[in-house]
């Protein structure tokens, strides 16, 4: 079930993306926090709490009290697009790049002529990709940590509030990645695959935001894998948040694994098509 | 018998792509697969090391079923793809490593030896390789290795002269080193001066066997007809065909050796007689011209 070559392989494919997410992750946190903290806390909330409709709290999936403090706007950070698209971004990209990418380049054909078990190289590729989520979501929570306690905020928000909000953002990886490479599996196209993940990242964006704002369709929500990722809701209630974050890892990180087994069953048994 | 394939065919909906294919390969010999584009060659060689997995029929190599047991087929394999493609952001070294460490029996030595013999840099990158030289790079994780069985689908495409006669030789040293080789190729002269056996594949059927040796034995005799030939002695009846007259010309095939034919043929009536080896060209020719898609005669 492990490939030392193929590791290192996989390793040397994935450096360029993950140095450039890790850079980008590294410098996020620090402006991000920067740029919050030029608008005074009354400012934003006054705008926040009185400006703004309240029925737009079902939007944002946290009572707008809780996104008024410092905590809760360190948490926008982890909706912000640089954090969920890139997470994104990584789990299609590195998934989707398992069998289809390969297959379509034509590397694959090689590859399998040597005695390696397809499972193998589809597990190894695996570990590889949720190895190097865990480092970026470490990446993540250092510079959260750093940027809070050496920022302007600094003693006014617990850093370790973040941590289940960053092990969300590893679970959000390690569903996607896992769904990717499960359609990359029966795939030959890459762009195929990743077509129908950012179709099906779509539709579960829309299924959530149904669900949050009709209380009659409010079961569509379920629907979508998003549903489970809630950092904000893990900052904004401590107490709760780790019975949560069981709750959410339970979806997303169980929908990863399903999604990797079923996949590594696919291209264990198809047939691959000759380059072309 | 090293490989072994029994009724083994590959259909994919209603297109068949490999029909009912039964052969044997022996253990030692160059074993050549011959046939033109969309043939079945390729499905074949796919079937045996596991990319596709047969429609009915069975393949085994070294007593392995190619199906259920592919991880020992291909640890005794060693195969190169008709389009072998590397990984473009590693460079010669670096392809070599990968493979060497994929295979442990490959030699890492012996990849650099080949490579050095195919006149190949491999310090430069994959990305920037021409195509010949990428096929020099696979030939090179190719041949390193010492199974038993070597699988080359179109080895000397996009080479230059040297290289191709590097490969030849690599292909024949391969054989002195007790491997078996199947090599498949469109130059017949490639086949022709390499192979013990060859098999020719039309619309996914084998349709021909020939051993090299028997048909480097065979020749074809024309002469222009000065009067008119009697019938063939009953000695050499059974090596002998005469065919038909054609503008004053006469063609015979003689199939084993020529030396009882020569007194014969020196009291016929003929001139401007032309004795020439048959070639692998002419059998080739036999069963691709004139025939329908289907591999049956027009």
């Amino acid at each position: 079930m492990w490939n030392t070559a193929i590791w290192r392989k996989t390793w040397g494919d994935q450096r360029g993306l993950l140095l450039a997410l890790g850079a980008l992750w590294t410098a996020f946190p620090w402006i991000y926090i920067w740029l919050s903290s030029q608008i005074p806390m009354p400012a934003f909330q006054d705008v926040l709490l009185r400006a703004i409709p309240q029925d737009w709290q079902k939007l944002s999936g946290v009572p707008f009290t809780e996104v008024a403090t410092h905590a809760g706007r360190v948490a926008l950070a982890f909706v912000d697009p640089v954090v969920v698209l890139a997470a994104t971004v990584w789990g299609i990209t590195r998934g989707s790049d398992a069998v289809s990418g390969q297959v379509e380049r034509g590397t694959m054909e090689m590859v399998l002529a040597q005695p390696v078990r397809r499972t193998a190289v589809f597990v190894t590729q695996a570990l590889a990709t949720t190895v190097a989520s865990a480092v970026l979501c470490g990446v993540l929570f250092l510079a959260v940590w750093t940027a809070i306690a050496t920022g302007p905020w600094a003693g006014k928000v617990d850093p370790l509030r973040f941590v289940p909000a960053t092990l969300n953002v590893f679970g959000l990886m390690t569903c996607l990645a896992g769904i990717s490479a499960c359609v990359s599996a029966a795939d030959s196209y890459r762009w195929r695959t990743i077509g129908i993940l950012c179709g099906f990242y779509v539709f579960s964006i829309l299924a959530k935001l149904v669900g949050r704002l009709s209380q009659t369709l409010s079961w569509v929500g379920y629907l979508s894998v998003l549903n489970a990722y809630e950092p904000q809701r893990l900052v904004g209630d401590p107490a709760a948040a780790w019975p949560l974050l069981t709750a959410y890892s339970a979806v997303l990180l169980g929908t990863g694994l399903a999604a990797y087994v079923t996949g590594a069953v696919i291209f264990s048994r198809r047939d691959l098509p000759a380059p072309l | 018998m090293l490989v072994h394939t029994e009724h083994l065919s590959k259909r994919y909906g209603t297109f068949t792509a490999l029909d009912g294919c039964s052969l044997q390969v022996r253990a030692g010999e160059i074993f050549g697969l011959l046939g033109p584009n969309g043939a079945g060659k390729t499905t074949l060689l796919r079937l045996l090391l596991g990319y596709i997995r047969p429609s009915s029929g069975s393949a085994r190599v070294a007593g392995f079923d190619c199906v259920r047991q592919s991880l020992e087929v291909r640890g005794r394999t060693a195969y190169l793809p008709g389009e072998a493609r590397l990984f473009r952001r590693m460079n010669g070294h670096m392809v070599l490593d990968f493979f060497s460490r994929l295979r442990p029996e490959c030699r890492r030595d012996r990849a650099a030896g080949v490579a050095r013999r195919l006149d190949l840099d491999c310090g430069r990158q994959v990305a920037r390789m021409s195509t010949g030289m990428r096929q020099k790079l696979a030939l090179a994780v190719v041949l390193a290795t010492e199974s038993p069985l070597v699988i080359l689908d179109e080895p000397t495409a996009n080479l230059d002269p040297t290289a191709r006669a590097e490969v030849l030789d690599l292909v024949r040293e391969a054989r002195a080193a007790g491997r078996t080789v199947i090599f498949s190729s469109h130059v017949l002269s490639e086949v022709e001066e390499t192979c013990d056996r060859v098999a020719i594949v039309r619309a996914g059927r084998l349709v021909h066997e020939q051993s090299l040796d028997h048909l480097r034995r065979r020749h074809r005799i024309t002469a222009r007809l000065t009067g008119p030939i009697g019938a063939v002695p009953a000695a050499l009846a059974h090596q002998v065909t005469v065919g038909g007259e054609t503008d004053g010309r006469i063609a015979l095939e003689a199939s084993d050796s020529l030396a009882p034919l020569l007194g014969w043929l020196a009291t016929l009536p003929l001139d401007e007689v032309r004795i020439e080896p048959v070639g692998l060209s002419a059998v080739y020719d036999a069963f691709h011209r004139d025939r329908g898609a289907d591999g049956r005669t027009a």
